[in-house]
């Protein structure tokens, strides 16, 4: 424990790093309150959109997608088609705001029940889709296939959720942006590279591996003890990122509206699979992030032990972040080809909105293994390894 | 208790630094001396187990350090050439990180501190940033340090660079104090400080330790190659690289040589009392400066 104690205020606790935090807690604040302000104009027209939405939200209602299809038809020959600009564009006008959305809200109903087309590369979803495919399945004779047991607990669980609900989540949806796109890649995992990077180089850099490498408890107990505070220390960058983008997101209009509608209202999260509450997911997510905050940190120490100076490490560590990004970014193609180096590389498995916002699963010795099941096995296995190659480094580490 | 080291060797990369020591240490203060480079830290951070042979094995009673881990290093206490300081640490900061590294018990660190830092004369200045110490501050900081847990094994590279004479001789009083039941090796190059107080004195060079002796064996060794003899300045110019010469002194306009030699090399001079340090000249330049005549 007084180990402990000493490496967080060596990692964390000093006024450097103090400092870095308190600067990092203002751009995540900016961060959470320019988002918000760009979604839509100001408290006025939020309260505004939320009187009117209050009174579209339910299932589908086809008079009122009629006219928001033709409200959405006139703004997208003005602004073009992209959802977020037409927002921008018309911010202070939340009557056309919400006619885009429900337009958007339309299409999804439409995909539920047809899914995606057939040439689509993305996973298969729709009732009418799987079913094709699975009839398609059962005539070749293939009810035994992994694919077939795939399709079909899918299409179970499309119905068993139903046909999307239409909710003002407006607030929410920002905020999972915030939280499960590439954008926080970098406003969080590069600052967490350098808060993290120094557990085990400052040693080397500056000279104390002497004093720590002949004391009794410098071979093992320092380990645990750096390991510890570099968690401690992930988990305080990350809860400063998702507390100031939380709170600077709902500050400014002073709601949480949505907060009990299910997450398939939100549109990055229709195709999920998974029967969640807004606030559900929020808390998920939140924990998704602390979680791969977490192994990312392992694996920083892990860099750690075997560099000689903090800025290596830090450099390493983020070589590795961002060649897991670059191949994510590389198109299907590509990922197709690297499968599980893309599906459970840093860039994908971070974002919640990829392991929690589609269907997919993974064959695992005959089994359909859920996305963030499997992400949570091989992410424990990585930071494992990490920790364990950070104790067979110390154990074997001499001076330079 | 007994610290032995068994064909110990050293390489890096292509350079061999330690070349086969074996040497056998019990209780008592043993200095260890010897010119740059001849080996020495390596040796000292081999037994303080930041480093590991190449070759050879270390022996604490008998049982391989490296089997033994942290009950080895339990035992022991080990003051670095260059003590590190992290930025924002006071003295306190650091002698109680280093109780916690030493897996020492809340109370006794607490006592022990306050009782090392007395001693050092640090107590006043604990609460200091460490990094804003002297030199000498730094150095004593790191001498508690390595006294912290009572260590069995006390391992000491350069204690009293840095240390003004008063301190030099606080610290001899402090080792010799402590080194009753204890094993203090105390590798300087400061001659003056293991003659004092240590009972067998290696000299190394070369990756070898090529004599362990007492000091007054080594002081006897040296019996007839010592010699004063005076000399005009303008002479001595002239002299000095042909000769070991130990000390040079002003004397009466003129100046008073102490050349290490071992056939009487002025008529006029006089035989003088050999010190360890006269042994020291005698061994490592003395004799490789004969063999290359």
């Amino acid at each position: 424990m007084p180990l402990f104690r000493f490496e967080l205020r060596k990692l964390l606790l000093n006024k450097k790093t103090l400092l870095l935090l308190l600067c990092l807690f203002v751009l995540y604040s900016v961060v959470g309150l320019t988002s918000t302000m760009f979604l839509i104009g100001g408290n006025d027209s939020y309260r505004a959109y939320e009187e009117q939405a209050a009174a579209w939200e339910g299932p589908l209602d086809s008079e009122r997608a009629a006219e928001a299809e033709a409200i959405y038809q006139e703004v997208s020959a003005r602004y073009g088609t992209d959802s977020r600009m037409i927002a921008r564009s018309v911010k202070d006008q939340p009557e056309i705001i919400l006619a885009v959305n429900y337009h958007a809200y339309a299409e999804r109903v439409e995909e539920y029940w047809n899914g995606t087309p057939p040439e689509s590369a993305e996973e298969p979803y729709g009732i009418a889709l799987l079913q094709g495919k699975i009839g398609s399945l059962e005539s070749q004779g293939k009810q035994d296939s992994f694919v077939y047991r795939e399709l079909s607990a899918a299409l179970q669980r499309l119905k068993e959720l139903g046909e999307p609900r239409f909710a003002n989540a407006l607030l929410w949806e920002n905020l999972f942006g915030n939280w499960g796109e590439h954008m926080m890649q970098f406003l969080l995992f590069v600052p967490l590279t350098f808060v993290i990077a120094p557990v085990f180089a400052v040693e080397r850099s500056s000279g104390m591996d002497n004093l720590i490498l002949s004391a009794r408890n410098g071979r093992r107990k320092i380990v645990t003890a750096k390991l510890l505070s570099a968690l401690a220390a992930s988990t305080v960058v990350v809860a400063l990122y998702l507390a100031a983008t939380f709170l600077l997101g709902f500050l400014p209009h002073g709601s949480f509206h949505g907060w009990d509608a299910a997450i398939q209202s939100i549109p990055a999260y229709t195709r999920s699979m998974f029967r969640f509450k807004v606030w559900q997911l929020a808390a998920v997510g939140a924990a998704w992030l602390i979680f791969t905050g977490a192994v990312y940190s392992l694996i920083i120490c892990f860099i750690s032990s075997r560099m000689k100076s903090q800025m290596g490490a830090a450099g390493v560590s983020l070589a590795v972040l961002f060649v897991n990004v670059g191949l994510a970014a590389m198109g299907d193609a590509v990922a197709q080809r690297l499968g599980p180096l893309v599906d459970f590389g840093l860039a994908n498995v971070t974002l919640m909105k990829e392991v929690f916002g589609g269907y997919k699963v993974f064959d695992v010795f005959g089994m359909c293994v859920s996305y963030p099941g499997l992400a949570i096995l091989v992410l424990a296995a990585v930071a494992a390894a990490a920790a364990l190659g950070a104790y067979r480094g110390q154990k074997s580490r001499a001076v330079a | 208790m007994e610290l032995q080291l068994d064909a110990v060797m050293k390489n890096y990369k292509s350079k061999q630094v330690l070349k086969g020591i074996t040497l056998t240490m019990g209780t008592g203060v043993y200095g260890l001396l010897g010119p740059n480079g001849a080996g020495k830290t390596t040796m000292i951070r081999m037994l303080a187990d930041v480093l590991r042979p190449t070759k050879g094995r270390i022996l604490y009673d008998g049982k391989d350090i490296r089997d033994l881990g942290d009950a080895y290093r339990a035992k022991i206490g080990y003051l670095p050439q260059d003590v590190s300081f992290y930025g924002d640490f006071t003295g306190r900061d650091y002698l109680e990180y280093s109780a916690a590294l030493k897996g020492m018990e809340k109370a006794r660190a607490k006592r022990r501190i306050e009782e090392l830092a007395r001693s050092v004369g640090l107590w006043e200045d604990l609460k200091r940033n460490c990094t804003a110490y002297s030199g000498g501050m730094q150095r004593r900081l790191g001498i508690a340090q390595a006294l912290l847990d009572d260590p069995e094994i006390l391992i000491l590279d350069e204690p009293t660079s840095g240390l003004d004479p008063h301190e030099r001789i606080k610290f001899r009083n402090i080792i010799s104090a402590y080194a009753k039941d204890r094993l203090v090796l105390l590798s300087t190059h400061i001659v003056s400080d293991v003659e004092q107080i240590a009972a067998q004195i290696m000299m190394m060079e070369h990756g070898h330790i090529r004599h362990i002796h007492t000091g007054g064996e080594y002081v006897h060794m040296m019996e007839g190659r010592v010699w004063l003899v005076e000399m005009p300045a303008d002479r001595l110019v002239d002299f000095q690289n042909q000769a070991v010469i130990s000390n040079v002194r002003a004397k009466d306009g003129c100046m008073e040589v102490r050349i290490i030699e071992e056939a009487k090399p002025f008529p006029d001079a006089v035989q003088a009392m050999p010190t360890l340090e006269d042994a020291y000249l005698y061994l490592f330049n003395y004799l490789p400066e004969k063999a290359r005549r």
